[in-house]
C-alpha cells in the first residue's frame, strides 16, 4: 500500500536516512523499531512532506507522494501522528478535531466524524471544550490520534506514541490502536518499546543509523539474536 | 584623497561598531543597544578631551570604560529576556540612551564661546585632532591601529576557552548550562566587551567628526551594528569587516554615483546576500575552502 | 483632575492607533515568528500612493483611505515575498536583517517620489466637540471606534471561520498545522495582508488626524507598533488593545507632566520595565513565552 523506495534525506552534509526501502501492507500494522537517532522520526517526516528527500520516492497505492506539499499528502490519504503529540495547545480539544479535518469539506459528516470520535475516545468528550494545553500527557496522545483520525486516512502513521508515557497509558494506547487495526485502518507504527509492539503489529523493520536492517515477521523477530539482545534482552532477563 | 581616508575612517569605527554586535551574538542575543554603547561613548570622550582638556587616549579608555560599565548594568536586567524580546528591550533602551542626550545640556564657558553638550542641537566643537595638529592622515592610521589592535583581542579571544564558553552559551543555552557554565554570567560579560568596544569607537567617532547629535544614535545605526556581523557572519572577527566594507564601501560610497536610487539597490542585495547566505558572507565553509586554495596557491608556488 | 481626565482621555484616543499598529504587528509576529522591522515602512508607502492620489486626483478621505490600504498591502507583501517566503527555517535573523534593508529601500522610494519633507494628507473630519470640561476631537473617536470594530472584527475573525482556526493552528504548531493538511505557505501570506490592511487603516487614521505625512512615519509605525505589542503581550489581541491604550495613556500623563522631550523616554522605560518585570507582556501566556526562544526569533 505504503511504499517508500531507496530514500535519502539530509540535513546539510549528514544524512539521516542513506537510502531506506520499506512496504507497509494495506489493513495491517507494520512496526519500525530502532534506536534514538536511527532516523525514524525523520523517515516518518519525510513521508508526511515535513522534509524533502534528496532522493527516492514515497507512494500510495501507486501514486507518486514525494515532492508534494504536507497539505496535499494528507488529501491524499496519508496522516502522521507526530512525536511528542504536538496539539495545538491554545485550542480547545473540539477545536483540534476540526482542525484535523481541515482538508475536509461538508460540515454534517465532520460533525458525526468528531462524535465517532468522542464515541471511541470518552475522555476527550469529557474534556472537549478544555484547552488541549492542560490535558495530560496520555489524553494529549490521544487527542493527537483522534486529530489525525479526522482527516480518514487510509494510512495512519504513528511516531513513538508511548513516548514519556505511564506503562498503564501505554498499554491503553496500544490497546486502541489494535482497535484501530481491526476496524480496518492501516497503520506504520514506529516504536521502542519492542514488547509492545510485539503484541500488536503483523510486521517488523529495523533500523539503525539510516538503514533498514531487519525485516520480518514477530516470530522472526524474536528470534533474531541481535534484536533479542538489544531490544528483548534487559527485559526478559528482568522477568 | 582626503575623501577616501574619510571612508577608510568611517569604516574603521563601524567596525568597532559591528565588533561590539559580534561579541554579544555570539552568545546568541541579539542587541540593539549597540548604538546606545557607542553614543555614551562618543559624548564622554568627546567632553572629557573638550569640556576636561583631557588627552585624546585617557579620554578614550575612560569613555570606553564608561560604556562598558552601562552595558553590564544593561546586561543584567535586559538579559532576563531572550530573542524579540531581548530586541525590543534593547531598541528601548538605546533610544532611552539617544533621548537622555537630546535633553542633555552640560556647557561651560570658554572665552566667547559656550562649549559643550547642548540639548537637540547636539555636541559641536570637539577639535581635538584639529588644535594638535593631526592629519586626516594620522587620524586614519590611528583609528586602524584601535580597530586592529581590538580585531587581534577578539581574534585570541575566540580561539581561547572565552570564545568557546561564548559559543558554547549561543549553540544551545540549555546544554551550556548543565555542563556548569553560568550562562548570565557569560552573557553579561559579552555585553560588558561589546560596551567596552562600542564605546572605544563611539570615543573615535566622536573625535574625527567634530560634530555629534542625538539623531546619530538612532534604531537604524543600532540596526546597522547587528547587521554588519549577521551580514558577514560569526565564524570569525573578519565577516564583519567585509560586511561593512561591503556595506559602507561598495553599497554606500561606491553606489554614490546612483545617486538617490542607491538606497532602493542597497536593500535589495543585502536581501540577496542573506537569502544565498543566511549563516553570513563568511561561513565555516568559506574559511576551508579559503584554506585549500591557500595550500594549492602554495604548492603552485613550491 | 480635570488635566488629570483630559489627559487620559487623549491618551485612549492616541493609543487607539498604536492598538491598531499592535493589532497587526502582532498578528504577523503571532503567526512567523519572525520580526517584521518593515512593517511601518510599508504602510507609510500606502500612505504615500494615498497622498499621491489626493495631490493628483483629487481624492477624498475614503478614496486616500482605500488607496492606503490598498498600498500598504501590496508593500506588505512586496516585503513577504523578499524577506520573508524565501528566508529557511532557523534563519529569523536573516530575515529581520533582511527587512531592515527593506525597510531602507521603502523610504528612499517614497523620498524619491516625493522628495519634499512633508506632504498634505486629507484630513478627516476636524470637529470638535465639549463633554462637560472635557475636549473630543471627532477625528479621534472615529479612531478609537475604528480600533474597537476591527479587534473585534480580527478577533471574530479567529476564532469564528475556518481560516481563523488555520491561523490559530499556526500560532500554536506550525509542524502540526503541516500535518493536519493546512497549506501554512498560503494562510501566512493571507495573514500578512490582513496584518497589513489593519496596518494601513491605522495609518490612515493616524495620518489623517495629523494631516500631513513624512518618510519618518514608517519608522514611527514599526517602534508604537513593536512597543504597544510587547507591553501588551505577543501573539495576543486582548494584549494588543491594552497594550496600545496604556502606551497611549502614559505618553499622554509625562508630556503633560514631565513634558514633551521626556515623553518618549516614558514609554521607553515603561516598555524596558514591562520587559524585565513580565518578559511575556500584560497579556502575554506561557506558550507565548515559548515562541520568543532565542533562536526561533
Amino acid at each position: 500500500m505504503l511504499d517508500v523506495a531507496d530514500l535519502v534525506t539530509a540535513y546539510g552534509k549528514i544524512e539521516a536516512l542513506k537510502g531506506v526501502s520499506l512496504r507497509v501492507e494495506s489493513g495491517r500494522i507494520t512496526c519500525l523499531l530502532g534506536p534514538n537517532g536511527a532516523g525514524k522520526t525523520t523517515l516518518m517526516m519525510t513521508i508526511a512532506g515535513i522534509l524533502q528527500p534528496r532522493r527516492g520516492t514515497v507512494r500510495l497505492d501507486g501514486q507518486e507522494l514525494t515532492g508534494l506539499t504536507p497539505a496535499r499528502i494528507v488529501a491524499q490519504g496519508v496522516a502522521l501522528v507526530p512525536e511528542n503529540r504536538l496539539v495545538f495547545p491554545q485550542m480547545s480539544v473540539h477545536e483540534n478535531l476540526l482542525a484535523g479535518a481541515y482538508q475536509r469539506r461538508g460540515r454534517g459528516e465532520i460533525a458525526s466524524d468528531v462524535e465517532r470520535m468522542y464515541a471511541r475516545f470518552p475522555r476527550l468528550q469529557e474534556r472537549r471544550a478544555q484547552l488541549a494545553g492542560t490535558l495530560s500527557g496520555g489524553e494529549q496522545q490521544m487527542l493527537a490520534v483522534a486529530r489525525a483520525l479526522m482527516s480518514r486516512p487510509r494510512v495512519l502513521l504513528m511516531d513513538e506514541p508511548s513516548l514519556g508515557l505511564a506503562p498503564l497509558v501505554v498499554a491503553e494506547i496500544f490497546r486502541i490502536v489494535g482497535e484501530l487495526n481491526r476496524d480496518g485502518t492501516t497503520i506504520f507504527l514506529v516504536e521502542q518499546n519492542a514488547h509492545m509492539a510485539l503484541q500488536v503489529a503483523h510486521h517488523f523493520y529495523l533500523m539503525e543509523q539510516g538503514r533498514v536492517t531487519f525485516s520480518g515477521t514477530p516470530g522472526e523477530l524474536a528470534e533474531d539474536e541481535v534484536v533479542q539482545r538489544a531490544y528483548l534482552g534487559a527485559r526478559r532477563a528482568a522477568g | 584623497m582626503d575623501f577616501y581616508l574619510g571612508l577608510v575612517q568611517i569604516i574603521g569605527v563601524h567596525t568597532l561598531l559591528g565588533l561590539s554586535a559580534y561579541c554579544v551574538l555570539l552568545t546568541g542575543q541579539v542587541s540593539l543597544a549597540q548604538a546606545g554603547f557607542f553614543a555614551v561613548g562618543a559624548y564622554v570622550a568627546g567632553m572629557l578631551t573638550v569640556l576636561g582638556g583631557w588627552p585624546l587616549i585617557p579620554a578614550l579608555a575612560v569613555a570606553s570604560l564608561a560604556a562598558g560599565i552601562v552595558a553590564c548594568a544593561v546586561g543584567f536586567p535586559a538579559l532576563r529576556v531572550k530573542g524579540l524580546m531581548l530586541v525590543v528591550a534593547t531598541t528601548a533602551f538605546g533610544e532611552a540612551v539617544r533621548l537622555f542626550f537630546f535633553n542633555f545640556t552640560y556647557q561651560l564657558e570658554r572665552g566667547e564661546l559656550r562649549i559643550g553638550p547642548h540639548g537637540g542641537e547636539g555636541f559641536r566643537q570637539i577639535r581635538y585632532f584639529p588644535e594638535n595638529g593631526w592629519s586626516t592622515l594620522d587620524v586614519m592610521l590611528f583609528i586602524w591601529v584601535v580597530v586592529i589592535a581590538v580585531m587581534a583581542a577578539l581574534w585570541w579571544m575566540d580561539r581561547s576557552r572565552i570564545g568557546a564558553v561564548l559559543r558554547a552559551v549561543g549553540e544551545d543555552e540549555l546544554a551550556a548550562q548543565s555542563s556548569g557554565i553560568n550562562v548570565t554570567a557569560v552573557k553579561v560579560s559579552a555585553m560588558t566587551i561589546g560596551g567596552l568596544i562600542a564605546g572605544l569607537g563611539g570615543g573615535l567617532f566622536a573625535h574625527y567628526t567634530t560634530h555629534i547629535e542625538h539623531v546619530q544614535f538612532g534604531v537604524v545605526l543600532a540596526t546597522f551594528a547587528v547587521a554588519y556581523p549577521i551580514l558577514g557572519g560569526l565564524s570569525n572577527v573578519f565577516g564583519t569587516l567585509i560586511a561593512v566594507i561591503f556595506i559602507q564601501g561598495f553599497l554606500i560610497e561606491g553606489l554614490r554615483f546612483m545617486g538617490d536610487w542607491r538606497n532602493l539597490l542597497f536593500g535589495g542585495l543585502i536581501v540577496l546576500a542573506m537569502i544565498v547566505r543566511p549563516r553570513g558572507l563568511i561561513d565555516a565553509g568559506t574559511l576551508v575552502a579559503l584554506k585549500r586554495l591557500l595550500r594549492r596557491g602554495e604548492r603552485a608556488g613550491a | 483632575m480635570i488635566d488629570f481626565l483630559q489627559n487620559t482621555i487623549d491618551g485612549v484616543m492616541t493609543g487607539a492607533s498604536y492598538a491598531l499598529l499592535a493589532l497587526g504587528f502582532t498578528l504577523i509576529f503571532g503567526v512567523m515568528r519572525r520580526l517584521n522591522l518593515s512593517y511601518g515602512p510599508s504602510i507609510m508607502v500606502g500612505a504615500y500612493l494615498g497622498t499621491l492620489a489626493h495631490l493628483h486626483l483629487a481624492a477624498g478621505p475614503l478614496g486616500v483611505a482605500a488607496v492606503t490600504v490598498a498600498g500598504a498591502v501590496l508593500a506588505g507583501l512586496y516585503v513577504e515575498r523578499l524577506c520573508f517566503a524565501p528566508m529557511a527555517a532557523g534563519a529569523g535573523i536573516a530575515a529581520m536583517v533582511s527587512s531592515f534593508a527593506i525597510w531602507m529601500q521603502l523610504e528612499q522610494a517614497a523620498i524619491l517620489v516625493l522628495p519634499r519633507h512633508t506632504y498634505p494628507f486629507p484630513p478627516l473630519a476636524s470637529a470638535t466637540a465639549w463633554l462637560g470640561p472635557f475636549l473630543l476631537r471627532l477625528d479621534q473617536l472615529i479612531m478609537l471606534a475604528s480600533a474597537l470594530v476591527l479587534a473585534l472584527g480580527v478577533q471574530a475573525l479567529l476564532y469564528g471561520t475556518r481560516f481563523g482556526l488555520a491561523l490559530r493552528a499556526i500560532i500554536g504548531n506550525p509542524t502540526a498545522a503541516h500535518l493536519v493538511g493546512i497549506d501554512v505557505r498560503r494562510a501566512t501570506v493571507l495573514a500578512f495582508a490582513l496584518a497589513s490592511a489593519v496596518g494601513g487603516v491605522a495609518g490612515f487614521l493616524v495620518l489623517a488626524s495629523d494631516a500631513q505625512v513624512t518618510p519618518m512615519f514608517g519608522m514611527w509605525a514599526t517602534m508604537k507598533g513593536l512597543i504597544a505589542m510587547m507591553i501588551g503581550g505577543l501573539g495576543s489581541i486582548p494584549g494588543a488593545l491594552v497594550g496600545g491604550l496604556l502606551l497611549g495613556v502614559v505618553e499622554a500623563q509625562s508630556q503633560w507632566y514631565l513634558g514633551p522631550q521626556l515623553r518618549d523616554l516614558a514609554a521607553y522605560v515603561l516598555l524596558f520595565a514591562c520587559l524585565v518585570w513580565r518578559p511575556g507582556g500584560l497579556f502575554g501566556a506561557a506558550p507565548v513565552r515559548d515562541l520568543a526562544r532565542g533562536r526561533s526569533l
